[in-house]
């Protein structure tokens, strides 16, 4: 009897002996065959430019700027979380680029950006100061009848003014080593070919196309909140965001893309501005300019605050808010509002249709939080062993934009039982991240949670 | 309250359409000769400074097409290209157009007549 007790242990640790190098092996077998792989088309040689070229300059690349793991922004509990040496702080550590490159102290506070939009002949005295808005669903908001509408104020991009154009821009005032901005000695530009390459991934981010209004919502509160969006006496929000996107849609006409001035830089107590900071005005398109800026697309904002250029307003509630202040009332765009009202009003919102229609917003934004995280966990289970590097990363945006659908709708205290899924969904594909022989079935709980949650806020078509 | 909403269409189709979209001037300034995406060789004209008008603002560039003669207005943007010299490019002036310069002229779209909306114009050391 002890003899066989003894065999049966000897056995296991043979079996055990034999299985560590195995294991070892295949994981070493694993890390070679995962390496990232030469870029095979377009889209993925243009992710690999947007996150890793320097342009041979200060260091920076796109994604200094626009964070993958930031929804393609930045904000200022991100930047807090970045170590001193990254790149975005190259003016606290170039001497070069110390003075008149950007205002650090407004960088790390509210997370603006310097631009010299006007023109880089006086740089102690003409500059903005912007935040860095999100690069997602880019094919559905860029384009107006006039041409392409890049950056905050429309005019983003130098030669042709399109998207496959703003690089350039960019990388001349973005990436300097110095204030000279020579090319070929302070940055190189990008060749025909990478700026192919940056506009097709650029493109490729996010959603492809607008939503159709109205959804069929669960929510009390977000469908009261979508009523008001539509309802063009009301809340009028669907005239300049048709379908929640950044097309302004006008007697039944969509023209695009379009520029208005809301008054956004009449806001009183602007953050930048109680810093005590210079933070000069920001005239937005065209130089001079003529007080307009872009319409951003609506469904990806509730987690890509602050909002409006200057990252004046830090909540989507505040956001909504905005358009039933005195700043909007009286800009060029409200008193447009008010005299085509029959009753001349501009807009006119009360505090619980104001939290309504930011409770819209919030659901919408989780949606396709979800829509993201479905495809890449869906996209995650398509992958083979050799794949696993490509895996691994397609399971932590899964879990970052599944985190965000959390975030979105703890903010604004809706569909706790959605937001208890997601929860699960999360930890799921975090085990699966880090699982070596079970990913594959906790990815499947995962997506199988993601889809729970879905049914509690919308439903199902 | 249909005419209302129907005068607002028409004001903002107006208004949009005013706004032109635009290439950015101000990183403009710092692009070489010949490389301004989308543009160069495209939009732009790029040749020699044939003659220069000054009196009345107008400039003729020439190349391997043939010849063109383009106006300068207030809005005309003209920079100096010492990106061969390795040195900043800067703004200029009616002055630094002189002939036999390698420039390169951006056309502002929507005119009549043919106005410059930049000169980029190639200066030596």
């Amino acid at each position: 009897m002890r003899w066989l007790n003894w065999s049966r242990w000897y056995r296991k640790v043979l079996i055990l002996i034999v299985l560590c190098p195995l294991v070892w092996v295949l994981s070493a077998v694993s890390a070679c065959v995962s390496m990232p792989s030469p870029p095979s088309d377009l889209v993925s040689k243009g992710r690999d430019i947007f996150f890793n070229e320097t342009f041979k300059g200060n260091g920076r690349t796109c994604g200094t700027c626009h964070r993958a793991e930031a929804n393609f922004s930045i904000n200022p509990s991100f930047i807090a979380t970045l170590p001193a040496n990254d790149p975005l702080f190259v003016a606290e550590f170039n001497p070069d680029l110390k003075k008149n490159f950007e205002n650090p102290k407004l960088m790390r506070q509210f997370g603006l950006i310097l631009e010299n939009l006007d023109g880089f002949g006086d740089l102690e005295n003409k500059f903005v100061m912007r935040g860095v808005p999100h690069v997602l669903a880019q094919r559905t908001s860029i384009n107006s009848n006039q041409g392409p509408r890049t950056g905050w104020s429309g005019d983003g991009a130098p030669g042709d003014g399109s998207l496959r154009s703003f690089a350039t821009g960019a990388v001349i005032q973005h990436f300097t080593k110095t204030l000279n901005r020579v090319a070929g000695v302070d940055f190189r530009l990008p060749t025909e070919d990478e700026l192919d390459a940056l506009e097709a991934f650029q493109l490729s981010l996010g959603r492809q196309q607008d939503l159709t209004l109205p959804l069929p919502l669960k929510g009390i509160v977000p469908k009261r909140g979508q009523e008001i969006f539509l309802d063009n006496k009301l809340g009028k929000c669907n005239l300049c965001h048709a379908n929640a996107g950044a097309t302004a849609n006008f007697g039944g006409r969509n023209i695009g893309n379009a520029n208005f001035n809301t008054g956004v830089e009449n806001l009183p107590d602007q953050p930048a501005d109680l810093s005590g900071e210079r933070n000069p005005p920001d005239d937005g398109f065209g130089r001079p300019g003529d007080g307009t800026f872009n319409t951003p697309p609506l469904v990806e904002s509730a987690d890509t605050g602050p909002f409006f250029h200057n990252n004046a307003i830090e909540t989507i509630e505040g956001a909504v808010g905005f358009y039933d202040g005195e700043s909007f009332n009286n800009s060029p765009s409200g008193k447009l509002l008010a005299q085509a009202d029959p009753n001349g009003v501009s807009i006119e919102l009360d505090g619980t249709q104001i939290v309504a229609v930011a409770a819209f917003l919030r659901v919408l934004n989780a949606l396709e939080n979800i829509r993201q995280s479905l495809e890449l966990l869906e996209s995650s289970a398509k992958k083979g062993f050799a794949e696993r590097a490509e895996d691994r990363d397609l399971l932590k945006r899964a879990v970052s934009e599944t985190q965000d659908s959390i975030k979105v709708l703890d903010g604004g205290g809706l569909h706790p039982e959605a937001v208890a899924h997601l929860q699960k969904a999360k930890e799921l594909a975090e085990k699966a991240h880090s699982s070596f022989f079970r990913r594959s079935g906790l990815t499947q709980q995962a997506i199988d949670e993601l889809r729970n949650a879905r049914v509690q806020l919308i439903e199902a078509s | 309250m249909l005419n209302c909403y129907l005068r607002l269409a028409i004001v903002v189709v107006a208004l949009g359409s005013t706004l032109e979209a635009a290439g950015q001037q101000a990183t403009e300034m710092f692009i070489p000769i010949g490389q301004s995406p989308g543009l160069s060789n495209k939009e732009s004209v790029i040749g020699t400074l044939e003659s220069v008008y000054p009196g009345k603002r107008m400039v003729t560039i020439s190349n391997s097409s043939g010849s063109q003669t383009v106006g300068i207005t207030d809005r005309t943007m003209i920079w100096l290209d010492r990106s061969e010299q390795k040195q900043p490019n800067q703004n200029g002036g009616i002055n630094d157009l002189q002939k036999g310069r390698k420039i390169e002229i951006k056309v502002r779209k929507g005119e009549a007549k043919a106005v410059a909306e930049w000169i980029k114009v190639q200066v030596g050391p």
